[in-house]
């Protein structure tokens, strides 16, 4: 044993991890190269068979990563609007326009220390984050993105949505709860009370909608809106586009009702006694919610993927590169290069002062650009999705925008103010709303 | 506890803690959360407040808050969301100003009385200059008085702007506290410009002011004094008209005037409730009867009768400094006086209006030269009286947005 | 100065004043002992002729060989400020009714007064002390207040080791006591 010791000790520190990390390596690779070949098809074939689950497994994981991204662009977008609606600079620092502020963020969220405060109960106050992310990722399952891109398609697809967003109520309460600290009760029980009240009117306001469309099913509802922009569900229901607008920023806890977090009054609401990742995970569901609402908003109201205008999708391009046959070749291997001469000497001619390595780089980013956008273009002419993700993202960031701008301008509600506004007018406004819809369908069908 | 001298080893030692001391105990058992004071209520009031009734319960507001104006202590006792009672619990900014203006020169005391009210510095200096004068029987030269009232009223100005970007963060609005400090930065760079500082201006003097008008200031004034009236209207057109800033503060915090009159509230907080009660005109100091300006009051005493009144204020504080600056007579900016001071043994008062209300010092000298007694009479430290009479019945969320109505500078309250 | 409101204070209070009525520059001032602030101040307060329904100030002084309670009030009817001396109070156990029964805002200035000089006011609901911590034992502004007795009393030593500043060297039981202006 002690010449293994000896020899031991006289590797330096990546002499030690290299001994161990190489025979390790090796090992896992035999095993997995062993897994595949034996187990390879007999996996292949339990995939095929069961085809839509794999899809599904396949569409929940890229919908669970594409909130984090997602959550960082708010995240930044509120900080960099908000503190240009404030006439000042805001994250200017980390890259360019401090872009990768939310970066920075993320990983100062995860280096925090993690503790639970003394008296409080550490099963629930653990699991209270969770339960609030996973109501915000699990509403995200239903909603088309695109044509064919979306977690599943169920025909309640609007009721699972708003069950499953009841869930964050669950959660808020038990981080109210468990905490041990009055504000944070304060801010569980104030929250509770404004989710649950406003759930009605907005559950009511689409009820209208779904009279309209006939199917609770959000993907079709987006495809009952293709076409022009007037065939929007907004043109035929704007009293319950309003109200769902109202409800949705109450539930999701934005300014003007986010008197659940206000750090004037409450310190921080629920969120008090938490740090590190426990927080950034309310941080981030709150952001992810304010993404889905005006993702909800734009899909039953404002068209969801479909242009403001009528597009023969998809085009038929038929631009085939592989019958270029060996000619494709020589295109990969010159068209770059030309184009980056052709940016670059129009700089370097004219001004002077770039030189010619300067013009270089910049036609380089130049040309890339342009091959970046032709590609772009073909694929939004050839691809269907792709336009439809597009139009999307824009409709849906244009109110994230509104709701970010919104945060910026009006100051809070207070409760009992919040809760009057919910049981007094919009309850009255929705049920209005949903009677009305419903004569005049009853009218002009007849 | 022997003398240092005495002890074998003259060295620090520490003498250990009992373990029975409460302070440790409290400190072992950390789920003390009441913020109940640790010995049995020793006045009326106390064994009122910390009894709580059925359902009631106590909640802190501690003094590290982010929204309680400096470090107050307000131990709220709520029935759900509803306030019932509150105890404000100061102390936390004390530093012994008056004791050490006791230990100090006359001139020195001046630079004590400037971090009273922080936000309104030249107001805290000048009721202790005034008082100064007055028992050395020094008369100041009219170019002194006018400079004085000229950069008292742009403090003023300065000052509600703070109040109104603070009012709109304590309601949840982050841009307009922001834009008023557009506001407070031009008028500080200003006065920099003619005091030295930015903030804590130790400007006055006995028998004047330090340091006469200069190109700097006057071109900064007229430059800013030309667009002054678009910028703060275009300021407060972002509040007076948004709903829901004017429905949170109407009719809320309301006092009504013969309440107010007898918690001895003064300044814009009194004027709300229909007083035309201002220092300014009922007991006439400095160069003010020469001037020409309007006493703003309001008569519902709410909070948004408040803030209206002190954009009001803004306004004839405008038309006081466009007559200051018309009629600056010429002269010295400093009465002639000895160095060393020492005025008769005697007391004097002197009292002006301030921002917030009627700021005030009454000294007493006995000969030497050092004051014998520096009272300061701040009137924040009034106002949060009052805030235990406005509050019961107005839910938590309202707390913060009636003590910020009031307009309270910790540093004043606790001296 | 008004002449004719020191002859009026006069005439109304002649029994009730220690001294005579001094008056400088825009200010009257009266002294009255401990036993006459309620029926006084009642009187100032109350009467059609005087009015002074505003306490400008309640200020607590130690002149060194006394203790005394200083109102400043305010009334339409004078152009001088009024300064009511309660004088005579003895320093070690200075005691005066409150004056909560006219002005409610005067609670916490007497609680001011109290917690600085250890002047009892009789009647104040909350006479408690305001700056200092609850269980502070001295009177910060008295003039015989020594600071290096006060911090090894302090509550605020601390409660660790390490939160402990050294053991102080024996105070002097009597410190400076300066002779005041009175």
């Amino acid at each position: 044993m002690t010449v293994i010791a000896r020899g031991w000790n006289r590797l330096t520190l990546p002499g030690k991890i290299i001994f161990l990390a190489v025979p390790l390596l090796i090992a896992l690779t035999v095993g997995l190269v062993a897994t595949i070949v034996l187990l390879g098809p007999w996996l292949l074939d339990v995939l095929a068979n069961n085809l839509p689950i794999v899809r599904f497994v396949i569409a929940a994981t890229v919908v669970l990563l594409m909130t984090v991204p997602t959550a960082f662009l708010i995240i930044y977008m509120e900080m960099k609007v908000i503190a240009l609606m404030n006439l000042r600079i805001g994250p200017d620092r980390v890259g360019p326009f401090g872009s990768l502020l939310s970066v920075v963020h993320g990983l100062k969220v995860l280096m925090k220390e993690d503790f639970t405060p003394t008296g409080a109960d550490p099963l629930v106050f653990t699991w209270a984050p969770v339960v609030v992310y996973l109501a915000s990722v699990m509403s995200l399952l239903v909603i088309p993105f695109a044509p064919g891109l979306f977690g599943q398609d169920f025909n309640l697809g609007l009721l699972y949505f708003f069950a499953v967003g009841g869930l964050a109520v669950v959660g808020l309460l038990m981080a109210g709860w468990s905490s041990f600290n009055k504000y944070s009760l304060l801010g569980g029980l104030r929250s509770a009370a404004q989710i649950i009240s406003y759930e009605i009117p907005l559950t009511l306001s689409v009820v209208g909608l779904i009279l309209l469309a006939g199917t609770m099913s959000l993907n079709q509802i987006v495809l009952n809106q293709a076409g022009w922009f007037t065939d929007w569900y907004v043109f035929q229901q704007p009293l319950g586009a309003l109200i769902f607008f109202i409800a949705a920023t109450a539930e999701a806890n934005r300014t003007p009702f986010d008197l659940t977090e206000a750090d004037s009054e409450i310190v921080a609401g629920f969120a008090t006694e938490y740090s590190g990742m426990r927080f950034g995970f309310f941080f981030f569901a709150e952001y992810v919610n304010v993404f889905i609402i005006s993702a909800l908003l734009v899909t039953l109201f404002f068209g969801g993927w479909n242009a403001p205008f009528d597009w023969p999708w998809p085009l038929e391009l038929h631009i085939d590169p592989a019958s270029l046959g060996v000619g494709l070749l020589l295109v990969v291997a010159f068209v770059p290069l030309a184009l980056t001469l052709a940016f670059a000497a129009p700089f370097w001619l004219a001004s002077r002062r770039i030189k010619g390595w300067q013009a270089l780089v910049l036609g380089f980013v130049l040309a890339n650009l342009f091959i970046g956008a032709l590609l772009f273009a073909w694929a939004y002419l050839g691809l269907d999705w792709v336009a439809g993700i597009v139009w999307f993202l824009l409709k849906t960031y244009v109110f994230v925008f509104t709701f970010v701008w919104m945060r910026g301008t009006l100051p809070r509600v207070r409760i009992d103010q919040l809760m009057g506004f919910a049981w007094k007018w919009l309850l009255p406004a929705s049920l209005l709303n949903l009677f009305v819809t419903a004569a005049a369908i009853i009218v002009v069908r007849s | 506890m022997t003398a240092t001298t005495d002890h074998p080893h003259p060295h620090r030692h520490y003498e250990e803690t009992s373990a029975d001391d409460p302070r440790v105990v409290l400190d072992r058992e950390i789920g003390v959360f009441e913020p109940v004071p640790p010995y049995p209520p020793r006045t009326e009031r106390e064994a009122e407040f910390y009894t709580l009734g059925d359902g009631e319960m106590l909640l802190n507001m501690g003094p590290q808050h982010p929204s309680t104006h400096g470090v107050l202590r307000v131990v709220l006792k709520l029935d759900g969301e509803k306030v019932v009672d509150l105890d404000p619990v100061l102390g936390y900014l004390h530093r012994g100003v008056e004791k050490l203006c006791e230990n100090a020169d006359y001139h020195q005391a001046i630079c004590y009385l400037d971090p009273l009210e922080y936000v309104s510095s030249l107001f805290c200096e000048w009721p202790g200059v005034m008082a100064f004068e007055k028992l050395l029987d020094v008369d100041v030269p009219r170019r002194a008085e006018y400079i004085r009232v000229l950069s008292g009223e742009l403090n003023r100005i300065a000052s509600h702007a703070l109040f109104l970007g603070w009012m709109a963060l304590d309601l949840g609005g982050l841009t307009p506290i922001l834009w008023s400090f557009i506001e407070r930065d031009e008028i500080v760079d200003m006065l920099s410009a003619l005091t030295g500082q930015r903030m804590l201006f130790n400007y006055f003097r006995i028998g004047g002011v330090n340091g006469d008008l200069n190109h700097e200031f006057m071109s900064r004034l007229g430059d800013w004094m030309s667009r002054a009236t678009e910028q703060i209207e275009a300021g407060n057109t972002l509040l007076n008209e948004n709903e829901i800033f004017v429905r949170r503060m109407r009719g809320l915090g309301t006092i009504d005037s013969t309440t107010a009159l007898r918690m001895v509230m003064t300044g814009p907080n009194l004027r709300a409730t229909g007083v035309p009660f201002d220092v300014r005109r009922a007991h006439p100091y400095s160069v003010y009867p020469e001037l020409d300006f309007d006493i703003p009051t309001r008569d519902e005493g709410d909070c948004l009768a408040r803030y209206l009144l002190r954009m009001d204020e803004i306004r004839q504080s405008l038309r006081i400094i466009d007559q200051c600056l018309h009629q600056m007579p010429d002269g010295p900016i400093m009465a002639k006086l000895p160095r060393l001071l020492r005025p008769r043994p005697g007391r004097a008062y002197a009292g002006i209006e301030g921002p917030r209300g009627q700021y005030a010092a009454y000294v007493v000298s006995d000969g030497t030269d050092q004051p014998f007694r520096m009272r300061i009479h701040d009137p924040s430290f009034i106002h949060l009286q009052a805030v235990g009479v406005m509050m019961p019945g107005h839910l938590i969320a309202d707390t913060m947005a009636v003590m910020a109505s009031l307009d309270p500078i910790m540093g004043g309250v606790d001296k | 100065m008004d002449r004719a409101f020191k002859a009026r204070l006069e005439a109304r209070f002649g029994d009730r004043l220690t001294s005579a009525v001094h008056q400088r520059h825009d200010e009257t001032e009266m002294r009255i002992g401990a036993g006459d602030v309620v029926a006084v101040l009642t009187a100032l307060h109350d009467e059609p002729e005087f009015r002074f329904e505003f306490l400008a100030d309640l200020a607590g002084v130690d002149t060194g060989t006394v203790m005394q309670v200083v109102y400043h009030l305010w009334s339409d009817t004078t152009t001088d400020w009024l300064r009511v001396i309660a004088d005579g109070l003895p320093r070690d156990d200075p005691r005066v009714p409150s004056a909560t029964f006219l002005w409610k805002g005067a609670e916490w200035m007497e609680r001011e007064a109290y917690d600085m000089f250890g002047i009892t006011f009789e009647g104040n609901r909350d006479l408690r002390r305001i700056y200092m911590p609850p269980d502070y034992t001295s009177f910060p502004l008295r003039k015989d207040f020594y600071l290096a007795d006060d911090a090894a009393r302090s509550p605020g030593a601390g409660v660790r080791p390490m939160e402990r500043t050294q053991a102080p060297s024996n105070a002097p039981a009597t410190a400076l006591v300066r002779r005041g202006g009175t």
